[in-house]
């Protein structure tokens, strides 16, 4: 190659797709990522992840309620945001998203509804005062708890269950999709990229839910506290994100030797990474803080077996995974397509506003579902004996 | 032998481009195209070391792709092709999700601030339609920008094309460009990293 070139006259193309699109791909994960763990008990029947079938599920539809917000907020003409269910293009993977984006979090909704059920209709008869009168008006009048009853329950929630893990798994996989798809773009176009984004919403998915997990149980379950069952499993979801870890650092490392051993551009994409101005971001949080450290966190006798380093190793998931999707997103469409520098990329405060506004209403969300839904049984001194035998969902 | 559908093109020869831009002037002008943003522009670079250092252009524009990547990112169609192949944006139905701009290989796309819509260079299809050529042709002082049909043996696009060695930009992208260059320097034809990999 020359190269004794200097560009004298170009035209500079700024970043389009920023900052909320990667904080939409975060929230997507995190929600597909709670999915998938709701469903470890429902769906796959491991037994020891049943009590949180109900906390992920409530977390999967409340992320998803909020996620494609960031989408709209972020096209120009926002009040032309519905014609994307009707002018279809299929050649287009954001036509596909539309629907995705539709149906699993209605899917996660009515399967959430069959694990409440029982809940809301032993607490309209059993309970008094407002969660009376919501429980009431949540079980929409089927309050048949009879054990054929509750076995019927069983079976509808395993069924949406079982449709909604590849729904999941296509949501997020979707997205990762979307960049892949953009051959133009060094950095995105590889058959790994679904894959990373998926194992990636699984680490932050676990990360998010074992933070709620600790704070729900702590000050909105009815026992108050985080007994030693419930530490236990924490303890185990921790090791589950052990897992997901390495596959995704895995992955990660496949995706770099691959991009470095590429074409000029993918090699000029794994460079920036490794050496170059976003080495810091890349490996630093991403990496380092993101998966490094809550590896060996996880990984460590003394450490992995402490409720206060998970909780930080979790908090280092959930950085790393925005670093990651805002490295993917923004860093994907900094290296240039036509000129001889990085394309440069502001934060317009308009979206970083809205970022705020939306990050308040979910965790406004996630307050009010956990502290008003029985997410861990109905307050125990009303219905002691049916809190005797929390198994309805063990066929 | 049945003719041919019509299929507009441009050709660009290089050794005629002086560098001006008055393509550049005549485009925001004919479309009206606020500041900061162009349909048209004209890079430049410089090469080699005193004394043996030249200057060459590239006049940038929508190559009009027979497989256009934008054009199958567009979740709401409103980007489309006629039939004579231009690739346009129906500025009525445009969300302006800017998916086509990260999917256009070229940087050919941008969003109008003033419409807040996606936009791009037209072929001036308003002006084609009416018979007229692209205000950048008309203005071209060396005369290096030519547009026809170059499926029609007798226009100047397809003589050109035929009779001198071509290229397009970025060919491994398969999206078949329609603007054509003659006499184009590799090293201005795509992106260069060399400044990136310094650790800038
Ligand atoms: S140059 Fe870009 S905008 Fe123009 S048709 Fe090709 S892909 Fe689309
Ligand atoms: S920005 Fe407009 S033209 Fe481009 S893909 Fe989105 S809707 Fe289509």
């Amino acid at each position: 190659m020359v190269s004794n070139v200097t560009y004298l006259a170009n035209v500079v193309h700024p970043v389009q797709l920023g900052i909320l699109i990667s904080i939409y791909f975060f929230y997507t994960g995190l929600s597909a990522g709670s999915f998938v763990l709701s469903s470890l008990g429902t769906v796959f029947g491991i037994q020891k992840y049943k009590p949180i079938a109900k906390a992920g599920v409530i977390m999967a539809v409340a992320l998803l309620a909020i996620a494609p917000l960031h989408l709209i907020g972020d096209l120009e003409q926002p009040q032309r945001f519905y014609t994307l269910f009707f002018r279809l293009n299929p050649r287009s993977a954001i036509s596909y998203g539309t629907f995705l984006l539709t149906l699993y979090p209605l899917n996660s909704l009515i399967y959430g509804w069959f694990l409440f059920r029982r809940d809301f209709a032993t607490g309209a008869q059993e309970l008094t005062g407002l969660r009376r009168r919501l429980y009431k008006f949540l079980s929409f009048g089927k309050t048949d708890l009879s054990a054929a009853a509750l076995a019927k329950d069983a079976k509808i929630a395993k069924f949406l269950g079982t449709l909604g893990v590849p729904l999941a798994l296509l949501v997020h996989g979707y997205t990762g999709f979307i960049l892949a798809d953009i051959q133009a773009r060094a950095l995105w176009h590889t058959g790994l990229m679904p894959l990373i984004f998926l194992m990636s919403a699984m680490v932050s998915g676990t990360g998010l839910l074992i933070l709620v997990l600790m704070f729900s149980q702590r000050f909105l379950s009815p026992e108050r506290a985080i007994t030693p069952e419930r530490k236990s499993l924490l303890l185990d979801i921790a090791q589950l994100m052990l897992w997901f870890i390495v596959v995704d650092a895995t992955l990660m490392i496949i995706d770099f030797i691959m991009l470095y051993f590429a074409n000029t551009a993918g090699h000029a994409a794994a460079q920036l990474f490794l050496y170059g101005s976003h080495r810091t971001m890349f490996l630093g949080v991403e990496a380092g803080l993101g998966l490094l450290l809550p590896f060996i966190i996880t990984l460590l006798p003394k450490t992995k077996k402490s409720l206060g380093w998970i909780g930080f190793a979790s908090v280092l998931t959930l950085i790393g995974v925005i670093a990651m999707r805002i490295n993917f997103v923004i860093g994907g469409q900094q290296l240039p397509l036509s000129g001889d520098t990085l394309n440069p990329y502001t934060a317009d405060p308009k979206h970083l506003m809205m970022i705020g506004i939306f990050a308040l209403l979910e965790i406004s969300i996630l307050y009010l579902t956990f502290r008003f839904l029985p997410v861990y049984g109905l307050p125990q001194e009303k219905v002691q004996t049916k809190l005797q035998h929390p198994a309805v969902f063990r066929q | 032998m049945t003719e041919k559908k019509r299929r507009w093109a441009m050709v660009i020869d290089l050794r005629k481009c002086v560098g001006c831009n008055a393509c550049t002037v005549s485009c925001k002008i004919e479309n009206n195209v606020p500041e900061g943003v162009y349909r048209t522009w004209v890079k430049e670079i410089e090469k080699g070391d005193y004394p043996q250092v030249t200057r060459f252009r590239l006049p940038r524009l929508c190559n009009h792709c027979d497989n256009a990547p934008c054009l199958a990112a567009c979740p709401v169609q409103a980007t489309y092709r006629t039939e004579d192949g231009a690739i346009l944006i129906d500025y009525d139905h445009c969300i302006g999700c800017k998916y086509c701009m990260a999917a256009c290989p070229y940087d050919a796309r941008f969003i109008n601030p003033v419409r807040k819509t996606a936009e791009k260079c037209t072929f001036c299809y308003h002006r084609v339609e009416e018979g007229l050529l692209p205000a950048c042709v008309t203005t071209c002082v060396g005369g290096a920008r030519v547009f026809g049909n170059i499926n029609d043996p007798e226009s100047l696009v397809a003589k050109l094309v035929a009779n001198n060695p071509v290229q397009v930009l970025k060919p491994e992208m398969n999206t078949q460009p329609y603007v054509f260059y003659i006499g184009a320097d590799q090293n201005i034809m795509g992106a260069r990293y060399d400044n990136l990999e310094k650790g800038e």
